[in-house]
């Protein structure tokens, strides 16, 4: 059993740093997932407005029925991303912007803007952006911008989707 | 045994078990599991830098593209206000107040997180709906009731989320016991 000593305390040591890898990975790999299954919709770095939320969505966990969503999976590989978002006839909406690592990069709501169109780029640090638009840094290559647009009665809703669906995404390279 | 293969058994091992752990640890952990207020647990550090590994990779699971605290608060509850486990088999009742928040909604979840089918499509009751904002009862039961429902589609487990989106304080603050609904169930 003399032998099993030291390879045993590497186990350990490795268990220690599986452990940790796997934790500090688990969140890029499922970010990494829903970007690219969200992107079967419209491509990257193009808009697409989702339908209602019901229990055959599966795109994403935990989604709001009371929200119609409008999503962005960006890939700035090829350079920065612009998106516009037009202003939509309900009491809240809002754009976020999450990283690879799934931090939300820049979040605004209807309020703050006063109820005017956003338009931000999304840029990796040292891509330029042109002066005209507000830069959105993050880290890593891919990601979400998301639009919320509370639906507070579903009859309201073909108005709501009408306006929301002059919002875009496009790279600007 | 030579030596360089007892390393490599238990260096492999040690590996598979180390992530392997860490998987179980996350798919076993709850959303905001780092504040519990009576059924409801809820964190303030969701989607953003400040979030730790555990936090972020339990959200990344189970609530991706959650929003920071200054823009909604999650509260999540996969049990009663006595603690038992919630069944979609039997009826609660979701007593709440005010809610400090400009709106909020209360959504019903199977334990993966996905919204569960039933014959109503009914799948949540927002803020909007409620007649009395101040008092109010959602009855979260298998068959359909008088008042405002939340069907269960009778499943064996089930949670809810109450959002609350752009709350009074800014979200520095979690809402307390008294602020947040009971959960009580009244039969099965």
């Amino acid at each position: 059993m003399r032998g099993w000593f030291f390879p045993v305390l590497v186990g350990l040591v490795l268990a220690f740093v599986g452990y940790n890898v796997a934790m500090v990975q688990f969140p890029r790999v499922l970010m990494e997932l829903a970007t690219h299954r969200i992107a079967k919709g419209a491509g990257y770095n193009n808009m697409f407005a989702a339908p209602l939320a019901t229990d055959k969505a599966r795109a994403i966990v935990r989604p709001s029925p009371d929200l119609a969503y409008s999503t962005c999976p960006f890939d700035l590989s090829d350079g920065p991303v612009l998106v516009e978002v037009a202003p939509v006839p309900a009491p809240y909406w809002s754009l976020s912007v999450f990283d690879a690592r799934t931090d939300a990069a820049y979040v605004r709501n209807n309020v703050e803007a006063n109820n005017q169109p956003i338009r931000i780029a999304i840029a990796q640090e040292g891509q330029p952006v042109p002066d005209s638009m507000a830069a959105v840094r993050v880290k890593g290559t891919t990601g979400i911008a998301l639009i919320r647009v509370l639906v507070q009665d579903r009859r309201q809703f073909a108005a709501i989707d009408a306006a929301r669906r002059k919002s875009r995404c496009k790279g600007l390279s | 045994m030579r030596p360089w293969i007892r390393y490599a058994i238990c260096g492999v091992l040690g590996l598979a078990l180390g992530a392997g752990a860490a998987v179980q640890r996350v798919r076993t952990g709850a959303l905001g599991a780092n504040r519990a207020i009576g059924p409801w647990t809820t964190g303030s550090d969701f989607g953003t830098a400040r979030a730790g590994p555990l936090t972020r990779a339990i959200v990344s699971l189970r609530g991706l593209l959650a929003l920071p605290a200054h823009e909604a608060r999650y509260y999540n509850a996969a049990v009663d206000s006595t603690g038992a486990v919630l069944d979609g088999r039997c009826r609660y009742r979701v007593s709440g107040g005010s809610i400090p928040a400009k709106w909020w909604s209360l959504t019903l979840y199977d334990h993966p997180g996905y919204l569960v089918a039933n014959q109503a499509n009914i799948f949540s009751v927002a803020s909007a709906a409620v007649p009395n904002s101040a008092k109010w009862d959602v009855v979260v039961a298998p068959a359909e009731q008088a008042g405002l429902w939340l069907p269960t589609g009778r499943i064996e487990r089930f949670e809810l989320t109450l959002r609350a989106y752009l709350p009074d304080d800014g979200g520095m603050g979690s809402m307390t016991r008294d602020q947040l609904p009971a959960i009580v169930k009244e039969g099965c």
